[in-house]
């Protein structure tokens, strides 16, 4: 029996996932509860484990996106997996010889694509030379200078390429052409299958995947399975080195870029090339969240200055005490925290948020930090940060942040804050307005510190300034609100003390 | 608490222990009980065995292969007082060495008796009987072994001796009885033996050095009748007797019955050694022994989650290397670290002469286990190095998975077998095939061709030299 294996759904909001990876090949034996495949959201990633043990047929590639519920791959069970146990009789010969030949040879042609397009480029062969291709097929990704498109077989037969990769064809140039048979080879599938206990390579042995002394340490103290790295050396070892380049999750996408060049229209000199990228679910997710909030709520931004000598000041006085009693540094990020959920207490409408004809406040503060990943932006949240002391949300930070850069940051990490904080000033921002991170209503943006001439007391002196950036939403935040609301977090920075009398 | 780690004894596995724990940043001190570090490898084992051996195969040497090299010195004289002075400065060098090894990792080193108060509290009783106390986050308990004495008949350590007084002898015994023939009783019995004595070997079961492959002990057995020792094996000691400037040892063979009286002026009982934990005061933190043993987990954890146990103390051989293994083991553990132990690869070796040396499965354990195997071996008789030498005794035998031709075990007696294992370690280590190492090329003339060859016998039955 055949077990079909469905995208598991992962969390409410989510409805689609991209398959970020395979583990496994087509036609490998899996254990049950083994993991075949790492799948994407928008939010997190996912391990897909095997439901029961057998052979994995593959049905969405790599890259694909798919929604909830949608089959992915089917596992065949021990009978099934015994089945093509015996090589002998697997017919791994030529399809041709399976499949009829008619005699007949469809030639395709580069089609017409657009008025103002008058050649093409072929970027990719998906199917290889003798291959056979079914009738609508996509056997190739071609490229104009507009756009790439695919091209779907226009017959059932085998595919004799003419025009390889990277070749400038004029539209009506012949690309391929495809011997037409009745039918379709039977066995092509079963080819791949390899038996379970034959080994699927020449150079794979009973040792592959075994690590060396030294790696077993290393995969140890990374947490990662032998089973999950792919060994270098010798019949399949594990080598220090594939033990030290193993990945816990797949923070970078395995996947290499689809790089297409495109051949230079003006001829000035200089490279013009260009690269094209899928956008990750992740990436899409943000894009389309983002001109969301620009477009339904009504965003604006109010900006204040603060003095940041105080708060350097007491940093660099307890900075190492604090370290060695808590084991965490002291950043600027606990202050700031602590300043807003003080100000966020006295203007609850910053805290608030809109739900269909409702005002939702909240008497706790859920503040949520932009993270930059290699991935994107991520922004997981520290809870009830008002109730948390100095170390707690240091630690908290750093817990997030690392999690974050490692891409194993679960979606509860990631739900439901009440507002955000991003600073911009570790890359070097002067000023910016964030974007609201909704359905919230307000962000704090931070920013460099830069010594600036300032007049205190009638004196000109040189102070470490950021400025402050709070972007709301007018909808249920006023100018009243907002404004006092970001006059307080900078009282409250000047003057730390009253961080802890809370006046 | 003062330390971040305390070490409990200073064999082998403790001193390196504290080490490595040192190096991790850890404040670290080590109890000892005696004034010389190093534990019984160092001082009454391992080590001062092996100056013995050298000096008596020296000895032999000149005595009966000389003349054959063209050599022609007068006869030669064992001075076994000499021999036991060198060994001592031998020793010396070593635990001095222990002891500047201690000061330069900034280990603190506590001399006397350590005892827990409670987990975090260990009292150290010094000889005059002064206490101090020290406190503790965490505690390595590397207390090792001692000789296992015959119920019936406790070491007097005059005539019925354990290994330490055999490496402090006054005399070269006229005949010495070895009660045991395992890896301690062959190592000194054929000490003995090249100097001189009359030596008898007295094994409750049937064959020699019996943990090891079965081959090995045949073939030390050949070795052992050609140093002129008397073998009893398969007969069981019933009364060991001290007589005065004699001592008599009355054996019975374990089928037949037929008893064997024996008279010699030294008994060595070797019938194996007992984990020590005597004063240790276990009883105070809850720890409670299993068959004299310390129980640990897989992380050599005690039933305490701050409390260790390395070495002969706990389950596994009691071999110093292992020791050493499982104490580095621990110290990184306790530095968050995820090391490693890979107990079938624990080699082992006897340093008889010629020396004994394994890893791996022996031939019985394949067997009984059902594994399907292959063997491929080859003799010293067969190799130019070895003949150049005059070392031809011994043979190489590889044991290899039939189907996979993974390497299952490696098991050599012949000289040099103590340091070529370490290549075979290696090699299983990383899975190698028995292909693999026939086809890594060998220096010419070596010892270690025969591993080759064998492997080339155990891969297709097809040596080179054979």
């Amino acid at each position: 029996m055949a077990q079909q294996v469905k995208v598991p759904t992962v969390g409410e909001s989510i409805t689609e996932v991209t398959i970020a990876n395979w583990l496994k090949n087509d036609g490998d034996m899996v254990k049950m509860d083994e993991i075949i495949a790492e799948l994407e959201s928008d939010k997190a990633t996912f391990e897909l484990t095997a439901p029961q043990a057998g052979v994995l047929k593959i049905a969405k590639a790599k890259g694909e996106t798919v929604p909830i519920g949608a089959v992915i791959c089917e596992i065949a069970d021990g009978a099934g997996a015994a089945a093509p146990a015996k090589p002998a009789e697997v017919k791994t010969a030529a399809p041709t010889q399976s499949a009829k030949p008619t005699g007949g040879i469809k030639e395709m042609k580069v089609p017409a694509v657009g008025e103002s397009i008058t050649e093409v480029t072929i970027s990719t062969w998906l199917k290889k030379e003798g291959d056979f291709v079914k009738l609508d097929d996509i056997i190739a990704e071609v490229e104009s200078d507009k756009a790439t498109f695919e091209l779907p077989a226009e017959a059932n037969g085998i595919l004799r390429i003419v025009a390889q990769e990277k070749t400038t064809l004029p539209i009506g140039g012949l690309i391929c052409k495809i011997e037409i048979t009745e039918g379709a080879p039977a066995t092509t599938t079963n080819a791949s299958v390899p038996t379970a206990t034959a080994v699927s390579s020449g150079d794979k042995t009973y040792a592959a995947g075994h690590p060396s002394p030294a790696a077993t340490k290393i995969l140890d103290e990374k947490g990662i399975p032998s089973s999950q790295v792919s060994g270098s050396g010798v019949g399949g070892r594990i080598t220090k080195e594939d033990a030290e380049k193993a990945k816990v999750a797949p923070t970078t996408k395995a996947e290499a870029p689809k790089v297409t060049a495109t051949a230079p229209v003006i001829t000035s000199g200089g490279a013009r090339n260009k690269r094209s990228e899928k956008m990750t679910s992740l990436r899409k997710t943000i894009a389309k969240r983002l001109v969301a909030v620009k477009n339904e709520t009504a965003m604006l931004t109010t900006f204040n200055e603060v003095d940041m000598k105080p708060v350097m000041d007491l940093r660099s006085k307890y900075k190492d005490k604090f370290k060695e009693k808590y084991g965490v540094g002291l950043g600027f990020m606990s202050f700031f925290t602590k300043a807003v959920c003080v100000a966020l207490k006295e203007f609850p409408a910053v805290n608030a948020q809109i739900n269909g004809d409702e005002v939702i406040y909240h008497d706790y503060c859920d503040v949520a930090i932009a993270v930059s990943t290699p991935r994107g932006l991520v922004v997981p949240v520290i809870r009830n940060a008002e109730s948390l002391s100095f170390d707690q949300i240091e630690g908290e930070v750093v817990r997030l942040a690392t999690k974050g850069r490692d891409g194993k940051l679960s979606i509860e990490e990631m739900q439901g804050g009440t507002f955000s904080i991003t600073n911009g000033g570790v890359f070097g921002s002067m000023l910016s307005t964030p974007i609201i991170n909704p359905p919230q209503s307000a962000i704090l943006g931070m920013h460099n510190i830069v010594e600036r001439a300032v007049v205190k007391d009638g004196q000109v002196v040189v102070r470490p300034i950021m400025y402050l950036a709070l972007s709301y939403d007018h909808r249920i935040v006023d100018g009243r609100e907002s404004v006092s609301f970001l006059v307080r977090v900078k009282e409250l920075l000047e003057e730390p003390g009253r961080l802890i009398l809370g006046v | 608490m003062q330390y971040n780690v305390t070490v409990i004894g200073s064999g082998p596995g403790g001193y390196v222990a504290a080490i490595r724990c040192a190096q991790l940043g850890f404040k670290t001190a080590i109890i000892e009980k005696y004034d010389t570090l190093g534990g019984t490898c160092l001082n009454v084992g391992c080590i001062p065995s092996k100056a013995l051996l050298d000096s008596s195969e020296h000895f032999h040497n000149a005595a009966h292969t000389f003349k054959e090299h063209g050599i022609e010195i007068s006869e030669p004289k064992a001075n076994i007082t000499q021999m036991i002075k060198r060994k001592a400065g031998v020793v010396k060098a070593n635990v001095d060495g222990i002891a500047f090894l201690m000061k330069k990792n900034k280990i603190d080193v506590l001399t006397g008796v350590g005892s827990f108060v409670d987990k975090n509290t260990i009292k150290i009783t010094a000889k005059d009987g002064k206490e101090t106390q020290i406190t503790t986050e965490k505690v390595i308990i590397a207390t090792g072994s001692k000789p296992t004495p015959l119920p019936f008949a406790p070491f007097d350590k005059k005539r019925i001796i354990s290994s330490t007084e055999a490496l402090e002898l006054k005399e070269i015994p006229k005949h010495l009885i070895v009660i045991g023939g395992g890896i301690i009783g062959m190592e000194l019995g054929s000490v003995y033996a090249r100097i001189g004595s009359k030596v008898t070997v007295v094994e409750f079961l049937d064959n020699l050095i019996p943990t090891m492959d079965g081959t090995m002990g045949k073939e030390l057995t050949k070795v052992a009748k050609k140093l002129g020792m008397d073998l009893y094996l398969g007969h069981k000691v019933t009364a060991v007797e001290n007589k005065g400037n004699e001592v008599a040892v009355k054996a019975e063979a374990k089928n037949g019955g037929a008893v064997v009286m024996l008279n010699g002026d030294y008994c060595l009982v070797s019938i194996g050694r007992r984990p020590y934990t005597d004063g240790l005061g276990l009883e105070k933190v809850g720890i409670e022994l299993d068959k004299g043993k310390i129980p640990v987990d897989d992380h050599l954890k005690t039933n305490l989650d701050n409390i260790y146990a390395i070495g002969d103390v706990v389950r596994g051989v009691m071999l110093a290397h292992k020791a050493e293994e499982e104490g580095v083991m621990v110290a990184e553990q306790l530095a968050g670290q995820k090391p490693h132990m890979n107990y079938l690869l624990i080699p082992g070796v006897v340093y008889t002469w010629p020396e004994v040396a394994s890893v791996g499965y022996t031939e019985e354990q394949l067997k009984e286990s059902g594994r399907a195997y292959k063997t491929g071996s080859f003799p010293y008789k067969a190799l130019g190095r070895a003949r150049a030498s005059m070392d031809l005794d011994g043979l190489v035998k590889v044991l290899a998975d039939k189907t996979t031709d993974e390497i299952l075990g490696i098991h050599i007696i012949g000289a040099r077998a103590a340091d070529m294992i370490a290549a075979g370690v290696t090699a299983m280590e990383f899975r190698a095939s028995a292909e693999d190492i026939a086809r890594t090329s060998h220096a010419h003339p070596t010892y270690m061709e025969a591993v080759k060859e064998a492997c080339l016998a155990a891969t297709a039955n097809r040596p080179i030299h054979m």
